[in-house]
């Protein structure tokens, strides 16, 4: 564990070296994330001016769900996404040997060698968005229900993580996976609207077989209704088996692996 | 150049996209599938919570339609992925080749643009045919032989419009390494200013009367008015004149940043 730690401090030293390489496209990203959450913030705000409610949520309600999502999408471009973006590349070119012949896990490896700092500073800028939110409600938010939301962004971050990786890991046997890429990026849109305003059948398939409301809906539920012991199982459980699932995935598009440049 | 050129370029394009037919139809199914459910989701728990039967305009049906006819418009104006490939051309210095070729570089492109286009044209052909009669009869929306034949030009504008917009910041790439979030902002702002995610009706007075004045609103709001049967004959062609007068001036402004450009670039990878 602590040989782990040691080697992702080394991936932070390098990542934050090389991002101040290319400092114009540092700013660029932190420009293009900030109008990113602009649009979402906006979105939602055009919407509250035709309803009171969406999804049993209120204005104040919806504006922490909102950031909530933010947080995460600033989280996983920070941590995982230069990683996911290069796994198919590394596998089409046979640059996967590198990884998977050294003394550590190559799916630890290869998700989080690259960190990307200059997302990290939008992971600041969408915390403050989020703390603003928490901090403008006017009801009462309990401190066991704020820190089981927070908990449970940082597990929605690696559901959404291994929901990728689902989407990601075909290319082993494909070559070319960017349908499928696209496909997941499209379904995201279900978790950025609030669960309740999905018909039962659809949200029993988004909290089980295809577990999106489960990244941010659901833990914004816990932060509004208190935490329900049931319902926070079935979050946690449901990663669990997502995690296993996804591992044994991995493994076995590792046996079927065959090195391009040999 | 010559109209047979530019006409092989775009079928080499669509050729070449459409060897990929797995992608193809996975991207297609799950957008559709994706989009209606969010769709009908979100605009049923509006008006349902609302208590409305007129939002912005729009009964139910009408905004489904508009929502789902935005999203198929949209597709054709955004014309495909080939939003990064002039600045990746830069970046590589494959722009070397297509400058000693006897045909400008940005018409080349616009004519590989064009060829990307053909897929998403008959992808979302396609999907029409599947979701117009999910949606229900609308009173504030109608789509109408002559609605549909008066938008095909206007897309074709729209797309050119799009691509015009999408030259600056892919141009900055002689200057920076690496403009692929300038590409992803442009989308962002045309995706909200423009009514491609919500109908511009829905926006503040205020707001409505300051994005009139954008080229954002010629990309998707009002192509999918005009399929919509919301826009009339008069409407429509000045609409298209605005629009086409938008194309020149951003197309204008385009040509002193390529110069600039042009003389600063090294060929780097040749």
């Amino acid at each position: 564990m602590v040989r782990y730690l040691r080697l992702y401090l080394h991936f932070l030293r390098f990542s934050f070296s090389r991002s101040l390489e290319y400092r114009m496209d540092f700013w660029f990203r932190i420009v293009m994330d900030c109008m990113f959450y602009a649009v979402e913030l906006i979105f939602f705000t055009v919407l509250y001016q035709h309803t009171d409610l969406l999804g049993g949520w209120n204005y104040d309600q919806v504006l922490i769900f909102v950031a909530g999502y933010l947080v995460i999408d600033a989280i996983h471009m920070t941590v995982f996404s230069n990683n996911l973006w290069w796994l198919p590349i590394y596998v089409n070119k046979g640059d996967l040997d590198y990884y998977i012949v050294r003394p550590v896990s190559s799916l630890f490896f290869l998700s989080l060698r690259d960190f990307a700092a200059n997302s990290f500073l939008n992971l600041v800028i969408a915390g403050g968005i989020l703390a603003w939110a928490i901090l403008r409600y006017p009801g009462e938010l309990g401190t066991s229900n704020l820190l089981w939301f927070l908990f449970l962004i940082l597990n929605g971050n690696f559901l959404h993580y291994i929901l990728q990786m689902y989407f990601m890991i075909p290319v082993f046997w494909t070559h070319t996976n960017r349908g499928l890429v696209m496909a997941f990026f499209s379904a995201t849109k279900l978790m950025e609207r609030p669960d309740r305003i999905y018909p039962k059948w659809t949200r029993r398939i988004l909290m089980t077989i295809f577990p999106v409301l489960l990244v941010i809906a659901l833990p914004a539920r816990v932060l509004f209704d208190g935490p329900d012991p049931l319902l926070i199982a079935q979050i946690l459980g449901v990663t669990a088996i997502a995690f296993l699932g996804m591992r044994a995935f991995w493994n076995l598009a590792l046996r079927n692996y065959s090195s391009a440049s040999s | 150049m010559s109209l047979s050129l530019f006409f092989h370029l775009v079928n080499l394009e669509s050729r070449k996209l459409m060897s990929y037919r797995v992608d193809f139809w996975i991207t297609m199914l799950v957008n559709l599938v994706v989009n209606l459910v969010v769709l009908w989701a979100l605009w049923t728990a509006i008006f349902a919570e609302s208590g409305a039967e007129i939002v912005g305009g729009w009964d139910l049906p009408g905004i489904l339609a508009y929502g789902v006819m935005v999203f198929l418009t949209g597709r054709i104006v955004r014309g495909g992925d080939l939003q990064m490939t002039i600045s990746t051309d830069i970046y590589d210095g494959a722009l070397s080749r297509y400058l000693l070729y006897p045909r400008h570089y940005a018409i080349t492109k616009y004519a590989q643009q064009v060829g990307n286009v053909m897929p998403d044209l008959f992808q979302s052909v396609l999907m029409g045919l599947v979701a117009i009669p999910v949606l229900g009869l609308s009173t504030t929306a109608t789509v109408t032989p002559l609605s549909v034949a008066m938008v095909i030009p206007t897309i074709l504008v729209a797309h050119l419009l799009f691509f015009l917009m999408s030259l600056i910041p892919q141009y900055i790439a002689f200057w920076a390494d690496n403009v692929w979030s300038l590409s992803v902002l442009l989308r962002f702002v045309t995706m909200l200013l423009g009514g491609a995610m919500l109908p511009l009706s829905l926006f503040p007075d205020q707001v409505q009367q300051v994005l009139r004045w954008l080229p954002f609103v010629y990309l998707f709001e009002f192509p999918t008015l005009v399929v919509l049967g919301k826009v009339d004959f008069t409407q429509w062609y000045i609409g298209i004149g605005t629009c086409l007068l938008w194309c020149l001036v951003i197309g204008t402004l385009s040509v002193p940043v390529w110069r600039r450009g042009d003389l600063r670039y090294t060929g780097v990878g040749i």
